[in-house]
């Protein structure tokens, strides 16, 4: 751990934490977000790659677009004020729901020529990504920076897919006994992991138990860090005297 | 005197179908991140958030049905669609915002300013829209089914409110504790849904 990383766990663990969204601060495991493609499509891993490779497309691109635009409108206060939100709200929201729709129509023809008719299983929900939250919930926040908007997006672009291909190789391990169509194991333990239902519990499994590991690997990380800055400590006193 | 009857009964038939047999939260997962967000969210009123998408998803219905017609013979119309619907959706944000600017008088009106977007740019009306054109309703037909999904949703907002509660009691592991057990809950309902339909939706 390198001496800088380590002042700032123990100055703000929170912080800390807050900026990793893969592990520690994961979008869909810690705030609930883009959880309808995930209950619903990411029954195996194939469905999860396309489904990762569209979000790879448009969260980015439509991030900076929006952001860019929404300078027109721009939330300036932590905490704006009754009036401000009232007129600022809604052109910020169509911003933010119509960039990905831009988008869109140019990832459209890409992802068409990458997954051909694989991508018809995804049904409505690859044109319902363009108003997911995972997309669109800086809206109601404060104006960003493009160079956070590139950062952040990137970050949770991979938290996303990460658990999408999670859930989709242990939803089709469950159901049909196989990850990525090679067969694991000798049976299906859970035939009913494919379907929205048995989604729902799965993921809520999987949440509570990356929660927990989330939760042991903080308190691990601000351990760590503390005794290395009490090292840390020691020897500039040594070399002081 | 014949096509009122049959029209009315077309549009409530789709409407009950929407709320239970089609229910956009337990079936499709349509809109469960904006519903996990309102339930944690004691600021906004889920009441208020469910009469906002009813009317928002009666009013889209019809326009998006228009548009959706208009660009089915193109080519490229896969590509286009989620622009396009989300025109329509934007269309009635601003009749919406337009009559509550208005209304000044009206009870409520500064939350539901608040709310308006968050109840009218989410997966369950955009969703809804496009299951409406996936599955060639006619007119009446989208109309009764939009009704429903929206009363649909405010079903799922309540039994999931309804169990907030016990959701946070110190019995379930402290893992599971708020997303996790308010996932595996829904799932739960989901399957009830199941019980008397069988899985066989067209998503």
């Amino acid at each position: 751990m390198r001496k800088v990383t380590a002042e700032l766990i123990v100055k703000d663990p929170a912080k800390f934490a807050h900026h990793d969204r893969v592990f520690l601060n994961n979008p869909v495991v810690m705030q609930g977000m883009g959880l309808a493609p995930l209950v619903v499509l990411a029954t195996s891993g194939q469905n999860a790659v396309m489904l990762a490779a569209a979000v790879a497309l448009l969260l980015v691109p439509s991030r900076v677009v929006a952001c860019l635009l929404s300078r027109l409108v721009p939330l300036r206060d932590e905490d704006p004020s009754q009036e401000e939100l009232q007129k600022k709200l809604l052109p910020r929201a169509l911003i933010y729901a119509f960039s990905p729709a831009v988008v869109y129509l140019a990832a459209y023809p890409i992802l068409n020529a990458v997954f051909g008719t694989g991508l018809l299983s995804l049904g409505i929900y690859l044109p319902l990504l363009t108003v997911e939250p995972l997309l669109t919930y800086r809206f109601g926040r404060v104006q960003e920076t493009v160079h956070k908007a590139v950062s952040k997006g990137l970050r949770i672009t991979v938290g996303y897919a990460l658990l999408l291909v999670l859930l989709g190789c242990v939803r089709e391990w469950l159901s049909a006994g196989t990850v990525f169509g090679a067969a694991v194991g000798s049976r299906a333990l859970l035939p009913m992991a494919s379907m929205p239902a048995g989604g729902f519990i799965v993921l809520g499994v999987l949440c509570a138990v990356w929660r927990a590991l989330a939760k042991k690997r903080r308190e691990y990380l601000e351990k760590e860090a503390r005794s290395l800055v009490a090292v840390n400590h020691q020897k500039e006193a040594e070399h002081g005297e | 005197m014949r096509d009122v009857v049959i029209t009315s009964a077309e549009f409530f038939s789709y409407a009950v179908l929407a709320v239970f047999a089609q229910n956009a939260v337990f079936t499709r997962a349509l809109g469960v991140s904006r519903l996990v967000q309102l339930v944690g969210d004691d600021r906004t009123s889920s009441w208020l958030f469910g009469l906002q998408l009813c009317i928002t998803q009666v009013l889209v219905a019809p326009i998006a049905w228009y548009a959706g017609s208009g660009i089915a013979p193109l080519a490229n119309r896969a590509q286009l669609r989620p622009l396009v619907y989300i025109a329509s959706i934007a269309v009635v944000c601003f009749a919406e915002y337009a009559v509550l600017w208005l209304a000044k008088g009206l009870p409520h009106r500064s939350a539901l300013l608040r709310i308006l977007p968050l109840a009218a740019l989410n997966s369950c009306v955009l969703g809804t829209v496009l299951v409406e054109r996936t599955q060639s309703f006619t007119l009446g037909q989208s109309w009764g089914f939009g009704f429903g999904s929206g009363l649909g949703y405010v079903l799922a907002v309540l039994l999931v409110t309804e169990a907030r509660h016990r959701l946070r009691s110190k019995a379930i592991p402290e893992a599971f504790r708020g997303l996790p057990i308010t996932l595996v809950y829904i799932g739960v309902l989901a399957l009830a849904i199941y019980g008397f339909t069988g899985h066989s939706v067209i998503l």
